[in-house]
């Protein structure tokens, strides 16, 4: 599938009578211009089977997507489970008095933020650099074995990556402890205990993780580049420096704002499972997230409505968010998300 | 075009350097995998010792023969098993009847069910809410209150949808002349041309399944269901101290004490080697599928 398929199927498209785009020349979409009622009962019996399809999707966005998003008004309840979401009774903004009054909002919200900012600041750069590095090798067998080789931690999941980082980073048996006191003669650093080290530790798990991966479209965005200009740079005497400078990297600006603004929109957002399975008791204090918070508060302890009000104010953040990312993408004459 | 020769040998120790860093970094990533490998195939003694950085030291399989005796890793692997194949399943053929009527541009309403679809990416409810609906629909510690919320990832629908926008209409409408109604076209046509597409999208959903641990950890409690990754990192967390003391019958006499260590390491080994296998054959859809959704994503 190319973008060129894409082109020519727009270029088939034409209006219709009743606005509705259709692929030109399809007779049986021609219906009475006349009678809109009857036209309109007309297309729906011809499509019948289309809907008929559309049912159970429509059912699962329905239940599965919708009724959790009516079922957010319990932040505005006492949520019981026997009285149910309708049977609760009203409390208003209640919840969300105590959530702004309370230390541990205060530090969720400044540690989700901070974890984002050290994943954007440190590793949202590694696979543009690690794509520019793979883009200039010329020898194909081994481009390809690197790329699969640098994938490969993006396909396991963060029960296993979590589990081998707290086994690498052990003070007693690691490895990087091992290494650590052999060549450097320093004492055994609990890495995964300490709150100075362990947003270190997670970052960089993260890294690990997806650096290779994201490299992808900034590759296939770098192979669309013209080889023509490569060719004019090295007659003109460019060393590979500068070719990256003054090409390559001008030829992935639109793709880097892009991934930037959509990393941008997951902003009070940072992955649970990572967090989940690298926290532990002694690091809350920097390692407590949003999402952790209402999963050990909220499910574990059962304080429903109170979590639910955190879970909220997270949404409303992050849909203003990818709203503004949106205004943004398409102020930048880019193609929105929509 | 010509190049001086010491213009020529800067850009060969250029290009050496450059093979030389990827090495090192595709190394880097791969090692912490080989790292645990090696552990899991030492002795407890040279693990404590903090011994093992390259190779397996007092080379044994004691942590996997301890393991296999234990066998819940293996009814824990079995389950992942029936819970990857049959929600992939699932999310496939959901995906497929979202995405076909969606790529027709001539149906009516097509643009209101979008945008339904649309918002509801946009506006992620929080883990509560949904929690309580599978509570309420009764779905707690079955596989269904997986399946069931998961069965469609709208970013994936819009793939597959936009994908099948691109097809040639000329061979739909030949087969509409010919009698064929919605179905036979989805099923006979359609599907057909969409194999690429429907390769990568259920990658990208097996591999989602296979991972699974959050939902797996707040919706299934029976042990006897419980999925591969939440076995494994309990056992991260906390090994059974009865597999590290007991003694298997064959060995008699000599009292074996295994470490934490190796045990977790043989577990974690065990728990990668399917995806390990898998991966060389699966490596180009997956690349396929990412690009595909990056043409419109």
């Amino acid at each position: 599938m190319s973008d060129q398929a894409v082109n020519n199927q727009a270029a088939l498209i034409e209006e219709t009578p009743f606005g509705e785009k259709t692929p030109a020349g399809k007779e049986w979409t021609k219906v009475d211009k006349r009678k809109p009622g009857a036209a309109i009962v007309r297309r729906f019996v011809r499509d019948r089977h289309l809907y008929l399809m559309l049912l159970p999707v429509i059912g699962y966005y329905l239940i599965f997507k919708y009724a959790p998003m009516a079922g957010e008004i319990i932040a505005f309840k006492d949520y019981r489970f026997v009285d149910g979401i309708f049977g609760s009774k009203w409390v208003g903004l209640r919840h969300f008095r105590m959530l702004f009054e309370s230390t541990d909002f205060w530090r969720v919200l400044r540690n989700t933020l901070l974890l984002n900012v050290y994943n954007l600041v440190l590793g949202f750069p590694v696979p543009i650099l690690l794509a520019l590095l793979l883009n200039e090798v010329r020898r194909e067998w081994y481009k390809k074995t690197m790329q699969n080789l640098l994938y490969l931690p993006h396909f396991i999941s963060w029960a296993v990556l979590g589990g081998i980082v707290i086994a690498m980073l052990s003070p007693s048996t690691g490895v990087v402890n091992m290494i650590l006191h052999n060549v450097f003669g320093i004492e055994p650093v609990y890495f995964m205990a300490s709150s100075n080290w362990w947003p270190f530790a997670y970052t960089m798990s993260g890294i690990w993780r997806e650096a290779g991966w994201g490299t992808v479209l900034y590759l296939a965005a770098m192979a669309s580049i013209d080889p023509q200009l490569y060719e004019a740079a090295k007659i003109d005497g460019a060393s590979k420096l500068r070719q990256i400078w003054h090409i390559t990297l001008p030829g992935i600006r639109s793709t880097i704002a892009i991934l930037l603004i959509l990393r941008m929109g997951q902003f009070m957002d940072v992955g649970l499972e990572q967090t989940l399975v690298l926290q532990n008791q002694s690091v809350l204090d920097v390692a407590d997230v949003i999402s952790t918070y209402v999963y050990r508060v909220g499910l574990q302890n059962a304080s429903y409505s109170y979590t639910t009000a955190l879970g909220l104010f997270q949404s409303v953040i992050a849909l203003i968010l990818v709203v503004t990312v949106n205004r943004l993408i398409r102020a930048f004459g880019e193609r929105g998300l929509w | 075009m010509k190049m001086s020769g010491a213009k020529r040998q800067a850009g060969s120790v250029w290009t050496g350097a450059n093979y030389f860093i990827l090495a090192l970094l595709s190394l880097a990533a791969l090692y912490p995998l080989w790292y645990v490998v090696a552990s899991s195939f030492s002795s407890s003694r040279a693990i404590t010792a903090g011994e093992v950085f390259l190779w397996p030291v007092e080379f044994n399989v004691l942590s996997y023969r301890r393991l296999m005796e234990d066998g819940q890793l293996f009814v824990a692997m079995k389950n992942t098993v029936i819970l990857t194949a049959v929600g992939t399943l699932f999310n496939i053929v959901m995906t497929v009847l979202a995405a076909y009527p969606l790529s027709r541009r001539r149906l009516m309403g097509r643009n209101s069910i979008l945008m339904l679809i649309t918002f509801s990416m946009l506006f992620i409810s929080g883990i509560i809410p949904n929690f309580i609906l599978v509570k309420f629909l009764g779905l707690m510690d079955s596989y269904w209150g997986l399946w069931l919320p998961a069965l469609i990832s709208t970013y994936n629908l819009f793939v597959m949808k936009t994908f099948m926008e691109g097809l040639p209409e000329e061979i739909e409408e030949s087969a509409a002349i010919d009698g064929a109604g919605d179905w036979l076209i989805l099923v006979r046509i359609m599907l057909p041309l969409c194999k690429p597409i429907i390769a990568a999208l259920s990658l990208f959903y097996a591999v989602g399944w296979w991972n699974s641990y959050f939902s797996v950890l707040i919706y299934i409690s029976d042990t006897t269901k419980q999925t591969l990754s939440v076995k494994l990192y309990q056992m991260i967390l906390q090994v059974d101290q009865s597999l590290l003391t007991n003694v298997s019958g064959s060995e008699g006499a000599s009292q074996i004490v295994l470490t934490p260590e190796g045990l977790k390491a043989a577990a974690i080994v065990i728990a990668i080697t399917p995806i390990l296998l898998v991966y060389p054959f699966l490596q180009k859809h997956f690349v396929k599928g990412v690009l595909i959704g990056s043409v419109k994503g």
